[in-house]
């Protein structure tokens, strides 16, 4: 049990959790919907997935710090209108300064939410509420009631959400699925090896102490929004590859999804604790949710997503419970250890005195 | 203490998101199509000749049609559901034809909401309007019934108050709903395009639609089911299912692919959404389907051009939106002049179009109508030329 508990954190067992949380949703949906298992459904889901866990890693760098980015589903919105536009008029962009392209777009979008926030000294939460509304407002003026159309954009990036990397059998590893996992796992490695990584748990914890300590809070926070930007815009070009036809209502609700993705993967809404695997579990948790609920014949269109918002509740309840307790339970064992030292220490001190 | 706060905190948080995501999108743009040709082929005197069957079939009046007279300030607003949607920029300049052609004095404002906000910000402008003295204000509905209080409202205030696209469902502070196309025809042009495509054989086939709130959406759906049930030409056609994509091009892709698990025999999708029926083809064609399922409904030519003529989309419907917009102006500068007063019977002038007559909504409980019509379907013939 104490090696168990040395080598597991409770952070790490909540991410066990969802996995076996997932594998139990998935086996009750192949009871229920034809062809559940299927290589046709896998591949939509994870493309599906891959949009969402690109903006919900950014998300979970903006939350480690204590705030929030409500903006990116207008980034997401914005970029891909942008980019479309621009591959529009002109077909000849390569996929490479395309991508960069978005990437640059929303890191710029990112930028400002950044600088009011970190600089500004106002609440995360009414700097991006206002942000998703004005570049939403953007998008519209700038998009002068156009649509991004199909017809108009160039053939590579129409063949983009079907190419592959591997597959088995009928079973594709896409692009754009292996771009995300790419994503995941560099930031992933980022939070634990890197300074930066490290301190953006710092600044989560406990701000004040970060700042006592000298850590350049505000640059970190700064970076973070830009970095969360920049994914979403890239988020953005997924999109745009993915759907071809672009509104303006492109992207809307994103900034709920991936809120929830985070929230439900562990990522501590109050900042400080989370990682990238958690957020990926959590956009996976939602999107095969939904997916697997609307394919499913017994519930009617109305009460999808009341019953999608019970499941994600009682996830997070259940989870909050049982994390309470194991963090209880570990803090107590931590707790245990060290009084039966500090009685080792006493004994012997009594020890030599009698010698 | 402090822990107990914020985890209470948390909870409202994760509540809200919760309640927020449960909400079907706000904006809905269950306004389909719209027309193609640029607004100078709209003037051509071709579009005259498209007058709308209703006029022949109303009660003729002791009086000839009434002509506007040309020249008095009317300040009108134009509200669409929101901002930024091709189909209401193209109202906006049919409206705008109308306002130069009968020289209005006053001023025409082209005034919406952001997506986001599109039924507070209707509601809004509306209060607004009636506040700052305009005179006039043509409505897309995207509220509902939410909306009544603020037109009676305008109403109160001595404004003309006129909707379009989408009507006021109690017709309540309403005086006269400028219908795009006769609702009921909409589910017998569906049900004629979905034989067309599917054979004589018939075949099944499932709806997609923009979001479950929409007026016009579910009055064209209900046409569509009355048209199944009643005319033994459509026996052959068996609706298996009615889903919502919120006209968001993601939800509506992903639903078109879930109906394709759900349903293995399914061998149309018919969306009554410019939205959903680019949408639900780009699906098709992304996952090689469009051999085993066609996709149809009501679409821009501009969106579809590309799947008509790759067979995914063969044939789709929809009628002009330049035109509901020059109507719409013309109705509510007669309603406002004094011209017409908003009865059962009226007939007048609309410029180019020719001549309307007010008739009973037969679509709604309560209200008036003025029809415009009629349906263009497109197919691979005729898609391009539109598409230009």
């Amino acid at each position: 049990m104490s090696t168990l508990r040395r080598y597991l954190r409770p952070e790490q067992i909540r991410e066990l959790v969802l996995v076996f949380l997932i594998i139990a949703i998935a086996l009750f949906f192949s009871t229920q919907v034809e062809n559940y298992f299927s290589a046709r459904f896998f591949n939509r889901i994870s493309t599906s997935v891959a949009i969402i866990a690109v903006v919900a890693v950014g998300q979970t760098l903006v939350v480690l710090t204590r705030n929030i980015d409500l903006s990116v589903g207008s980034v997401v919105g914005f970029t891909a209108y942008f980019v479309g536009q621009q591959l529009s008029n002109n077909n000849d962009i390569t996929p490479i300064v395309a991508a960069l392209m978005a990437i640059g777009v929303g890191a710029a979008l990112g930028l400002f939410n950044g600088v009011i926030v970190a600089h500004g000294r106002v609440p995360a939460i009414i700097v991006t509420l206002g942000t998703l509304a004005l570049y939403r407002t953007l998008l519209v003026e700038y998009s002068d009631a156009q649509t991004v159309l199909t017809a108009n954009l160039p053939e590579w990036i129409l063949d983009l959400p079907r190419a592959n990397i591997i597959s088995f059998g009928d079973l594709d590893v896409r692009v754009m699925v292996g771009a995300a996992l790419v994503v995941v796992l560099l930031f992933q490695l980022v939070l634990m090896f890197l300074p930066y990584g490290r301190r953006l748990y710092a600044i989560g914890s406990n701000p004040e102490a970060a700042r006592i300590a000298g850590f350049p809070s505000q640059r970190i926070v700064l970076v973070a929004f830009v970095l969360c930007g920049g994914l979403a815009g890239l988020a953005g070009f997924m999109f745009l590859a993915r759907f071809g036809n672009i509104t303006v209502v492109a992207g809307q609700g994103i900034e709920l999804a991936s809120v929830a993705a985070v929230v439900v993967g562990g990522v501590n809404i109050f900042g400080g604790t989370g990682t990238m695997v958690g957020a990926l579990l959590g956009a996976i948790m939602i999107d095969l949710l939904e997916n697997s609920l609307i394919r499913w014949l017994e519930i009617s269109e109305f009460w999808r997503d009341a019953l999608l918002g019970m499941l994600i509740l009682l996830a997070v309840a259940t989870d909050a419970v049982i994390m309470n307790r194991l963090r209880d339970l570990w803090a107590r064992s931590e707790l245990q250890q060290v009084e039966s030292e500090i009685g080792e220490h006493q004994k012997q001190e009594e020890g030599s005195y009698v010698a | 203490m402090k822990r107990y706060i914020s985890r209470g905190f948390a909870f409202l948080i994760i509540l809200s998101l919760l309640v927020t995501a449960c909400q079907p999108a706000a904006p809905a743009t269950e306004a389909p199509a719209t027309e193609a040709p640029p607004p100078a082929e709209t003037e051509a005197p071709a579009a005259a000749t498209e007058a709308p069957a209703a006029a022949t079939e109303a009660p003729p009046a002791e009086a000839g049609p009434v002509e506007a007279t040309p020249g008095q300030e009317v300040n009108m607003v134009l509200l669409p559901k929101f901002l930024g949607i091709l189909v209401f920029d193209q109202a906006n300049q049919g409206a705008q034809e109308a306002h130069a052609e009968l020289q209005n004095a006053g001023e025409l404002q082209f005034l919406g909401p952001t997506p986001e906000n599109s039924v507070a910000g209707q509601i809004e402008i509306v209060t607004t309007a009636a506040t700052q003295g305009m005179d006039a204000i043509m409505i897309s509905n995207n509220a509902g019934d939410q909306i009544a209080p603020a037109a009676q409202g305008a109403r109160d205030a001595g404004m003309t108050v006129v909707t379009w696209d989408s009507p006021i469902p109690s017709a309540e502070g309403e005086q006269i709903f400028v219908a795009q196309v006769d609702f009921d025809e909409t589910g017998r042009v569906m049900a004629d395009m979905a034989l067309s495509i599917l054979g004589e054989d018939g075949g099944k086939f499932a709806v997609l639609s923009a979001s479950p709130d929409a007026a016009n959406q579910n009055a064209w759906i209900a046409a569509l089911e009355e048209v199944l049930a009643t005319d033994s030409t459509y026996a052959s056609l068996e609706l298996l299912d009615i889903v919502y994509g919120n006209d968001q091009s993601e939800d509506s892709y992903n639903q078109a692919l879930a109906l394709v698990d759900k349903y293995p025999d399914m061998e149309l999708i018919m969306a009554p959404t410019t939205v959903g029926i680019a949408a639900a083809a780009k699906a098709m064609q992304d996952e090689g389907l469009c051999e085993e399922v066609k996709v149809s409904g009501l679409g821009l030519p501009a969106e579809m051009v590309s799947y008509t003529l790759n067979g995914c989309a063969p044939e789709f419907a929809l009628w002009s939106f330049v035109d509901l917009g020059y109507l719409t102006y013309y109705t509510t500068y007669l309603l406002a002049t004094g011209g017409i007063e908003g009865a059962v019977g009226e007939r007048f002038e609309a410029g180019r179009m020719g001549t309307y007559t007010i008739e009973k909504d037969p679509t709604r409980d309560q209200g008036l109508r003025v029809l415009m019509g009629p349906f263009t379907v497109y197919d691979a013939t005729n898609v391009e030329a539109a598409a230009q």
